[in-house]
């Protein structure tokens, strides 16, 4: 039996929505398969104000072990480095997550703004929002750098805007079931099994991609989106065209680019109107090339390309 | 330009097409239109090569003024873009290698112009 407890910072619940959405495994076959007892969540716990309370206090005075401790949404400062703005159970959350974090085997962020301070975070960042142990691309967040939970390992990241499902049990039950030694992760906390490829990897628009033919609209099936609305799939690192959304389905697959929402930076673009769904470019040339490309291979593959690219590349190949 | 005013240059430019082609730009097939931009160049059509949009931020901004355009209105599509018949500049950028040039189509598939074009032109809307 693993205790499990989630709790929510600056958050818009939507990586527990995503959670419960899971199906392989799904929520409830953590708890009877996989022997996770969750002891207060906020969407499933029953428990209400100083009941509440009093788990937490058990929780960080060991009275309950407390083998995993989730956390959703970003760790608030505001006011003045206080984190008064997101008080819960008496006091400010910053405070429950520094001693329960401490308690715990294991501490797991979720989404991207638990993880790296995702759009919380974003300047002027007026909640004052840091992720559990990063800001961006920054170390340190609301933990520290040289944290590290009882179990050795520091906070395990499982970034995205929810993140997905899947990758959140499968981790919740690695971890539950003494097997969080297999766990690599990468240096922004991330498990490789999961952040180690591309979205780009799997996308049924890849031949688009090699041969350079863009979609220019959305809606369109043909082309890659990668050339002219803003995909960040070649540089973006996550298994969701492997691990389909719903099981059958990504964001690229259904005509929607990449946000890359899996990487600190996220959001990527500014926010004015017409600038996110299209592809930053200096003169002509993509901001943000695929990574691992540079912009004379990029313009010497795009040259080769063009010249060899079938007919049918153009074409919408996908007839209902 | 008022909106007056520019229905007055837009039924111009579509009188100017119906005599001498016998149909707009609107009703022209691909090689009719390939003719009627390489006619207008013939006749001496000067179009705005520069400045080059540097960031999306610009070129975003050729687009606004593109997008209201009708088919019929040729001539300030390929103004406003900066359409020539040859490569530019000492990279000798092209259509053949631009990311909305579909090559076997001969066609800008870029929604604001969607217009025929040979793969040794160019325009400032050029992006790989």
């Amino acid at each position: 039996m693993a205790n499990l407890l989630w709790l929510q910072g600056g958050a818009c619940s939507g990586n527990t929505m995503s959670f419960l959405n899971a199906e392989e495994p799904s929520a409830c076959d953590l708890v009877t398969d996989f022997g996770i007892n969750i002891l207060w969540q906020p969407s499933l716990g029953l428990e209400l104000g100083e009941n509440v309370k009093t788990i937490l206090k058990k929780c960080i005075s060991g009275e309950i072990k407390l083998d995993i401790f989730v956390f959703e949404g970003t760790v608030v400062n505001a006011p003045n480095g206080t984190g008064e703005w997101n008080r819960f159970c008496g006091r400010p959350m910053k405070e429950w997550v520094k001693e329960l974090s401490e308690a715990a085997d294991f501490v797991v962020a979720i989404g991207d703004c638990a993880t790296y301070g995702g759009i919380p975070a974003m300047a002027p960042n007026p909640s004052e929002s840091v992720g559990l142990q990063f800001l961006k691309r920054a170390k340190g967040g609301s933990l520290g750098t040289n944290f590290k939970a009882k179990s050795g390992l520091p906070v395990i990241n499982i970034p995205g805007c929810p993140a997905h499902p899947d990758w959140v049990t499968q981790i919740l039950v690695a971890v539950a079931t003494g097997r969080a030694g297999d766990l690599t992760l990468d240096e922004f906390h991330r498990p490789k099994t999961f952040f180690s490829s591309f979205t780009q990897t799997g996308c049924t628009r890849n031949m688009h991609f090699a041969y350079k033919v863009s979609t220019t609209a959305f809606g369109q099936r043909k082309g890659c989106l990668f050339y002219d609305l803003g995909c960040r799939g070649p540089m973006t690192h996550s298994p969701c065209n492997r691990i389909l959304w719903n099981r059958h389905s990504s964001k690229t697959r259904a005509g929607m680019p990449c946000l890359g929402c899996t990487e600190p930076e996220f959001p990527f673009f500014d926010l004015n109107p017409g600038t996110v769904f299209k592809t930053q470019t200096m003169m002509g040339v993509p901001k943000d090339m695929p990574t691992g490309v540079d912009k004379v291979g990029y313009i010497k593959l795009t040259a080769a390309a063009k010249g060899m690219a079938p007919k049918w590349a153009e074409e919408d190949i996908f007839v209902v | 330009m008022s909106e007056n005013e520019d229905a007055v240059a837009t039924a111009r430019d579509t009188k100017y097409f119906i005599d001498r082609y016998g149909l707009s730009p609107a009703d022209a097939d691909h090689d009719m239109l390939l003719r009627m931009i390489e006619d207008m160049f013939a006749d001496g059509l000067v179009t705005e090569v520069e400045p080059f949009p540097e960031t999306d931020r610009e070129f975003g901004k050729l687009l606004d003024i593109l997008r209201p355009l009708s088919a019929d209105e040729l001539r300030e599509k390929l103004v406003i873009s900066g359409w020539i018949l040859e490569p530019y500049g000492p990279d000798r950028m092209r259509c053949q290698e631009c990311m909305y040039y579909l090559v076997h189509r001969r066609w800008c598939d870029l929604p604001e112009l969607n217009l025929p074009a040979k793969p040794d032109w160019w325009c400032r809307l050029w992006r790989i």
